[in-house]
């Protein structure tokens, strides 16, 4: 969507406020309902998609005064940043919003989290993106291996910068991928790892793309992968804990996730398989000594994934039971009771010479 | 043994004897039942002398039909040692009978009068003659004056042994002026400010007495007036004949023994109530022994088969004609003078009796609000405040069944969320020809069931009057809290939206003010029309239905779904 576009919705949005109320009719704005209850899953896609619930949000209903003004804010400081041509974070929105309400005590936002969501609201009732909003959110993930890549007219091989490798930005639109010589991507979990597996070259030695989510991935690293798959149809498989957290890291990667289900096409990749680690790992590697007991809210986890539509392909149900009937978890790193080595030089190339992955 | 010295111990006649035991069963009489004749403790002391002060002088205007205008002046002489002075507008007191007012105890006592009176408690204005004199051994100081210009100022003491007025001067003045004014010294007593002390009493009596005016002046100089807010003065409680049923033995005898009748049957029809020939037939028939009999010579056994016959047999109710309640509209004004409260409403019940036979009457009222409740230090108290025939009940509070009556009131239901700390004072008025008291204190009532009931019932109605207003103030405050955040959040909102489209911020401001004000109120239209339909259930309802709170209806409310 061009600029232009952008501005003009907003502008529409503001438009229909303002009729409304010369109108003297109640100030409403609709929002598609983010959440659980109005995800489905597409199964042969393998993505999650929103559903067609919205709710009203209403001015004069007390509960949604204040949002309804921050929400209208907020668009209006976005089709500023459009027009202008900036970008800014969604800290600097923050920053650039937050001020006393003449008269009182109170501020228009006390706490980034409170513009945080409604960000999303605009994009889902708006039918925009983020970035074309001209937002963005801080860097995270990693990336590291044979790939070249053009940014803003500059070139960066991501196979010469050393061991701390590229710092995936939030927004990757403007990314070309100039040549991709990898023969896999590898995502990985934790930081830990990755920077594990950099030390004993793992991506040199066994030609791959190594990334890493640092924990539950950021939209520009689900939207960088995303791309590099759909585009240069590269095979790709993720290394996580053996845990619950870990296994809905992966699923997010793969299927989406509910927050933002409607962008699921965008940031999933369905096409993703997991390598590990799984339950059958701990007797297969000999590992039960080095498990950790599971604590209440990793059961209460197990569950939830249980009831999830996503998760009820018969291996996943078999891992999150077993892992239940066991009450362990295991984690990445633990793999290192054998040697610092072993990770390297006999986990993944054997999970990978055998084809041992989840779907 | 050593004879002539002046010392050795002679034979005293019987007069010296007789003399000094007449000297000593007065004031005796008066030590031994000091306490229940209000004169224990020192604040007590001082309360009893005030009310007795004021209680002479209410009495004497209202059986004058004079709007009464009472002052009180109380002043500190020393360690527990204080000056009181009163003064009314009264009616005056005829020389000849200032002798017997002041100087003698138990003198017209309201004994066997089927009558309610104000002063049931103390043994009045002699009383305070008698404790002035015992602490201090000073005379009392009465200037009267009928309105014939002569005043009269005497000065008496009270003579012990004959149980009299002792005059110890006596001088006449020409002035203009009615009424009667008091002075005295008066040691062992103590001034405070708590809910048992003078200015309390003075206060409620105010409460109770909306046709009365009356101004106090306490030992630190500081004057309260408590205007009249009625011209009607309440009319004088006629005497009535006693009902059968609650008379005891003793009792009936007493009456048979100075009756006139010519036969019991006679006598019991002309003296009581309610007690008709084919009543007396009725008791016939249960006694042994003819009712022609003279009633002077009734025997207690045949009185005491009188008296188990008549627990026997359904009476009548008796006739509540005798009973004179304060009056709704009297109270109100009189909360209102007093409380200043931000809201208040009286209930007021229909006459009834209790223990078969005792007609009384209750009259309640609930204030919230002004100055309302107790200060206790920074915190406020809710605070009852009994009466018994208009009369202030200050002492005992535990044991009085008004108390309990009203602690047995589930105060939440109606608003209350914590009724020890709310700004709330209860008035609670027992009327009866006889109030039950639990002693001879008088200062608490017993708890009968018919009694509690009636309070209760009357509460709970005064509860629910409270509880509409309070919720539709609690609406109101809820309503500006939102039209406050509405119209705040508008002054972002409205220039946003300018900016976004280009409109006019200031007509666009207006126009979404307009907006929120139109929606609030109409709120209030749908309130009021809810509140109507409350209203006509609650009279509907029977006494002890209890309606609990009901929200109006939000306009327009969508609830939005709120999911991460």
């Amino acid at each position: 969507m061009s600029d232009k576009e952008v501005i003009e919705k907003i502008t529409d949005f503001g438009k229909t406020l303002e009729k409304q109320i010369s109108g003297s009719n109640p100030p409403k704005m609709t929002i598609p309902v983010r959440g659980f209850s109005n995800v489905s899953f597409d199964k042969t896609q393998n993505l999650l998609r929103l559903g067609s619930k919205t709710s009203n949000r209403n001015f004069l209903n007390i509960a949604h005064a204040r949002k309804f003004m921050q929400t209208v804010l907020i668009s209006e400081k976005c089709k500023e940043f459009v027009s202008r041509g900036k970008t800014a974070s969604i800290r600097e929105l923050y920053y650039q919003l937050k001020h006393t309400i003449a008269d009182t005590k109170e501020n228009t936002f006390e706490d980034q989290s409170e513009s945080d969501p409604l960000i999303v609201d605009l994009e889902t009732s708006l039918g925009v993106l983020r970035e074309e909003l001209h937002l963005k959110a801080d860097d995270k993930g990693t990336l590291i291996g044979n790939i070249v890549i053009e940014d803003s007219g500059d070139t960066i091989d991501c196979s010469k910068l050393g061991r701390s490798g590229l710092s995936i930005p939030s927004i990757v639109e403007h990314y070309k991928f100039k040549k991709v010589t990898g023969d896999y991507i590898l995502l990985i979990e934790t930081g830990a790892m990755f920077d594990r597996l950099v030390e004993e070259q793992y991506h040199i030695k066994n030609n791959c793309i190594m990334v890493s989510t640092k924990g539950q991935a950021a939209r520009g690293c689900r939207r960088l992968v995303n791309r590099l798959v759909s585009e240069k149809k590269i095979p790709t498989l993720m290394f996580t804990d053996g845990d619950p957290w870990g296994y809905y890291i992966y699923s997010v990667m793969k299927a989406g996730s509910m927050a933002l289900a409607h962008e699921s096409k965008r940031l999933g990749t369905p096409s993703i398989r997991f390598i590990g680690m799984t339950m059958t790992d701990i007797d297969e590697y000999g590992l039960t000594k080095v498990t950790e007991k599971l604590k209440d809210v990793d059961k209460k986890r197990i569950n939830e994934l249980l009831q999830y539509p996503w998760f009820q392909k018969k291996e996943w149900r078999t891992e999150l039971l077993m892992m239940a009937e066991k009450g362990v978890r295991i984690e990445q790193q633990a793999l290192a009771s054998k040697s610092l080595e072993f990770v390297a030089e006999e986990y993944l190339p054997q999970k990978i010479k055998e084809s041992k992955f989840l779907p | 043994m050593a004879a002539g010295t002046s010392n050795t111990v002679k034979e005293r006649h019987a007069d010296d004897l007789f003399k000094e035991f007449k000297e000593v069963s007065v004031t005796e009489f008066f030590r031994k039942n000091k306490a229940h004749l209000g004169y224990s403790g020192k604040v007590r002391s001082l309360t009893t002398i005030v009310h007795e002060l004021i209680t002479n002088s209410l009495d004497a205007c209202e059986e004058a039909g004079i709007l009464p205008e009472i002052f009180i002046e109380l002043k500190q002489l020393g360690s527990n040692h204080y000056k009181f002075v009163s003064r009314d507008n009264g009616p005056g007191i005829p020389v000849k009978h200032i002798a017997d007012v002041f100087g003698k105890m138990l003198a017209g006592t309201k004994f066997h009068r089927n009558v309610q009176l104000r002063g049931q408690q103390g043994i009045g204005v002699a009383g305070v003659t008698m404790f002035s004199q015992m602490t201090t051994g000073q005379p009392l100081i009465i200037r009267t004056c009928t309105g014939d210009n002569k005043v009269y100022e005497v000065k008496l003491l009270l003579d012990v042994m004959k149980n009299k007025a002792d005059i110890v001067e006596e001088k006449v003045f020409e002035q203009a002026w009615r009424g009667t004014e008091i002075e005295g010294e008066v040691k062992n007593v103590q001034f405070n400010l708590g809910d048992k002390g003078p200015f309390e009493y003075v206060k409620r009596t105010a409460i109770a007495n909306p046709h009365m005016k009356i101004t106090f002046i306490d030992p630190e100089g500081r004057k309260t007036v408590f205007d009249r807010v009625s011209e009607v003065i309440p009319d004088p409680p006629k005497e009535m004949k006693p009902h059968p049923k609650g008379m005891d033995t003793d009792d009936l005898l007493k009456m048979a023994k100075t009756s006139i009748g010519r036969h019991i049957g006679s006598f019991l029809t002309t003296s009581f109530s309610r007690v008709t020939n084919a009543k007396v037939a009725e008791i016939q028939a249960l006694v042994s022994f003819d009712l022609k009999k003279n009633p002077r010579k009734l025997t207690w056994k045949e009185t005491e088969e009188i008296v188990a016959a008549i627990d026997k047999i359904d009476f009548m109710a008796p006739p509540t004609d005798g009973l004179s309640p304060i009056g709704e509209d009297q109270i109100r004004k009189a909360l209102i003078n007093v409380l200043k409260p931000e809201f208040e409403t009286v209930v007021s019940r229909n006459p009834t009796t209790y223990s078969g036979g005792v007609p009384f009457q209750v009259e309640v009222a609930v204030a919230y609000g002004g100055s309302a409740g107790r200060k206790v230090g920074e915190e406020t108290r809710s605070e009852i405040m009994r009466f018994a025939n208009r009369s202030p009940l200050l002492f005992d509070p535990g044991d009085c069944g008004l108390t309990k009556a009203t602690q047995s009131v589930d105060w939440k239901r109606y608003g209350f969320r914590d009724f020890e700390h709310a700004p709330v004072t209860i008035c609670v008025n027992m009327v009866s020809t006889f109030v039950p008291y639990t002693s001879a204190g008088k200062q608490s009532v017993s708890g009968e069931e018919e009694i509690l009931k009636e309070i209760r019932f009357a509460l709970m109605e005064a509860g629910r009057k409270f509880q509409r207003y309070h919720s539709k103030k609690r609406r109101d405050i809820e309503r500006e809290a939102r039209l406050n955040t509405l119209l705040k959040y508008a002054t972002e909102l409205a220039p946003s939206v300018a900016r976004l489209t280009g409109a006019d911020d200031e007509k666009l401001l207006s126009k979404l003010e307009s907006l929120i004000r139109r929606k609030l109120k109409y709120e209030v239209e749908q309130e009021e029309v809810d509140e109507q339909l409350q209203i006509e259930d609650d009279t509907a309802g029977d006494d002890s239905t209890e309606v609990g709170g009901k929200e109006a209806p939000l306009v327009e409310e969508v609830s939005e779904e709120d999911e991460k």
